[in-house]
């Protein structure tokens, strides 16, 4: 009989004494006693995580004394595959990702420094004369017939944004003395690469690995400006904020978002050697995908606020960031004080304001595990800054955003 | 859609208000990797496009699509039938589809789980094994066939 061979209690026999083995203190603590040896590190050579983490902790020792030049070139050196980030995105709901990915807070409404900034209503009138001349000449003066499909905002909104802001910039001069020696940037390459976060290779040779995710933001902006001194920051550095960052537990892939191998490239849209190298404001031009009346047709509307966001965060994370890599900052030696910089996006008719105040690189690093630090972003509804052309007047001139647009331009160190 | 649709005949007497529906059909799954909570994965005909599948759902279900992505999913070509011959396992399209107004969906579950099992080395699980060792023993060897073992050795 097979049962008939086990006794039903002899599981609880074996536990009792399998319990009795070993009582005996092996490890009595020895006295305090200063070190005769070196320290015990990992090897350098082995095939273990301890040894690939030493040897990544000398490389960042090694890149902590080196100029911020020879710095970017070698975290930049070695191509892998990694997630581009599109500024200008067509996926549902963006803005959160975004904010995932850059460590960014939302908050809805301006700074108080630019809210409650006051403006003479001489020089307003006398600034929003030049952009009525501006707009004019791309929608009433031009004969302009019908553009290719998709091309509209080439013909009417660049051109327009190209004059209003050159024009903007020259008048503002006299008032705001750091343009006088700043630099006006048309559609610079903007780009920022970095890690946030891990994930482990699903397959493949190196399946099972962990390995970290790598952002690429290449961005175009319309036009940026350049100053030489660091614009004021919003609050200051180590302030306890509400907002919340959204933590997205999910793959980037089902964003969707895609990985391509290709240069790593950082760069403010200027060499590192040039002295205007801290932003004031840059300006994007919404294409024609993703222009107001196309999105609503497309039944989209909740999705045109989410654009500007994601847009704002992303190209503004990456102009922040450049900054302060040129600086010298990196993940590794986070920024001793916030970098600051503005964004208008405008469609040629709707401008969305927002505010960047960069407070940590240091995303996922070793030297800060737990990071309390997070990036800010303020950010305006659209504005409509006129409601038609016609017969060679602007009908419905909406001062309120032409004064926002005139303040963000106003803000100086 | 790609094929061609060949309605059928009018006749007369037939109801004025004639509604078509597509000969396609598409199949709801579970997603394999875990997918945002707007996102619903479907299989569908190799020869619906994206259009096709957000009029389906827009104009059949009245579903809000934001939008549709499509793949196609190559099936394996390995698999052998018993004269060695190479079988195709036919490919299929998947198609995701993101709902719009903040609607969610989450793919129901079809198989719940069983009631709760005990803890490993409780009480109640140590009973439970004890009972069913009782059961086993209780039983009749199967190798004796039903003879008693009083004839055993």
């Amino acid at each position: 009989m097979a049962a008939c061979s086990r006794s039903p209690l002899h599981l609880f026999l074996s536990v009792q004494t399998s319990r009795v083995i070993c009582t005996r203190n092996v490890q009595v603590k020895s006295a305090e006693t200063s070190p005769v040896y070196p320290p015990i590190v990992p090897s350098r050579t082995a095939k273990s995580k301890s040894a690939k983490k030493r040897v990544l902790l000398e490389f960042f020792d090694r890149l902590q004394t080196v100029e911020p030049q020879e710095r970017i070139r070698a975290l930049t050196r070695v191509q892998r595959m990694k997630y581009v980030v599109y500024p200008q995105t067509s996926a549902i709901g963006a803005d959160q990702w975004y904010q995932h990915f850059t460590k960014t807070a939302y908050l809805s409404g301006l700074p108080e420094k630019l809210s409650t900034a006051e403006l003479e209503d001489t020089v307003v009138s006398e600034l929003s004369s030049t952009v009525c001349k501006a707009l004019l000449q791309e929608h009433w003066y031009m004969k302009k017939g019908r553009t290719f499909i998709h091309r509209e905002q080439e013909q009417f909104a660049v051109p327009f944004l190209m004059n209003a802001v050159s024009g903007l910039v020259a008048a503002l001069a006299s008032k705001n003395p750091v343009f006088q020696m700043s630099s006006l940037d048309v559609s610079p390459h903007v780009n920022f690469y970095w890690i946030n976060g891990e994930r482990t290779i699903p397959r493949g040779h190196r399946s099972g690995r962990v390995e970290p995710k790598r952002f690429q933001i290449d961005d175009r902006p319309h036009s940026q400006i350049r100053i030489r001194h660091q614009l004021p920051e919003f609050v200051p550095l180590e302030t306890e904020v509400a907002a919340e960052v959204p933590v997205i537990q999910l793959a980037p892939d089902v964003l969707p978002m895609f990985r391509r191998q290709y240069d790593n490239n950082i760069s403010t849209g200027a060499k590192l050697q040039d002295p205007c190298c801290y932003g004031h404001t840059q300006f994007h031009v919404v294409p024609d995908r993703f222009r107001r009346d196309k999105l609503i047709n497309k039944k989209l509307s909740d999705q045109i606020v989410v654009f500007l966001r994601a847009n704002a965060i992303a190209s503004l994370f990456a102009w922040t960031g450049a900054q302060a890599m040129y600086q010298g900052f990196w993940s590794e030696q986070d920024v001793s004080r916030p970098f600051v910089s503005q964004a208008v996006i405008t469609d040629g008719q709707y401008f969305s304001f927002f505010c960047y105040q960069l407070n940590t690189l240091a995303l996922s690093s070793f030297s800060v595990p737990d990071n309390p630090r997070k990036n800010l972003c303020w950010g305006t509804e659209s504005l409509r800054l006129y409601d038609s052309v016609t017969d060679g007047d602007v009908v419905g001139w909406n001062d309120d955003t032409f004064k926002l647009l005139v303040k963000f331009l106003l803000n100086k160190p | 859609m790609a094929r061609r649709l060949i309605y059928p005949l009018y006749q007369l007497g037939n109801p004025q208000l004639r509604i078509f529906r597509p000969t396609f059909s598409m199949t709801l799954v579970r997603p394999g990797k875990p997918q945002p909570q707007d996102t619903v994965q479907f299989r569908v005909s190799m020869e619906m496009t994206k259009f096709d599948v957000k009029n389906y759902l827009e104009k059949i279900y009245n579903v809000p699509v934001a939008a549709v992505r499509t793949r196609i999913q190559y099936c394996s070509n390995k698999k052998r039938n018993h004269l060695n011959q190479r079988v195709k396992r036919p490919d299929y399209k998947v198609a995701y589809v993101q709902l719009s107004q903040q609607q969610t969906f989450q793919f129901p579950d079809i198989f719940p789980e069983k009631e709760k099992q005990h803890e490993e080395g409780s009480v109640e699980a140590m009973q439970e094994k004890f009972m069913e060792d009782e059961r086993q023993r209780q039983k009749p060897d199967p190798r004796r066939g039903g003879v008693t073992e009083w004839f055993g050795l």
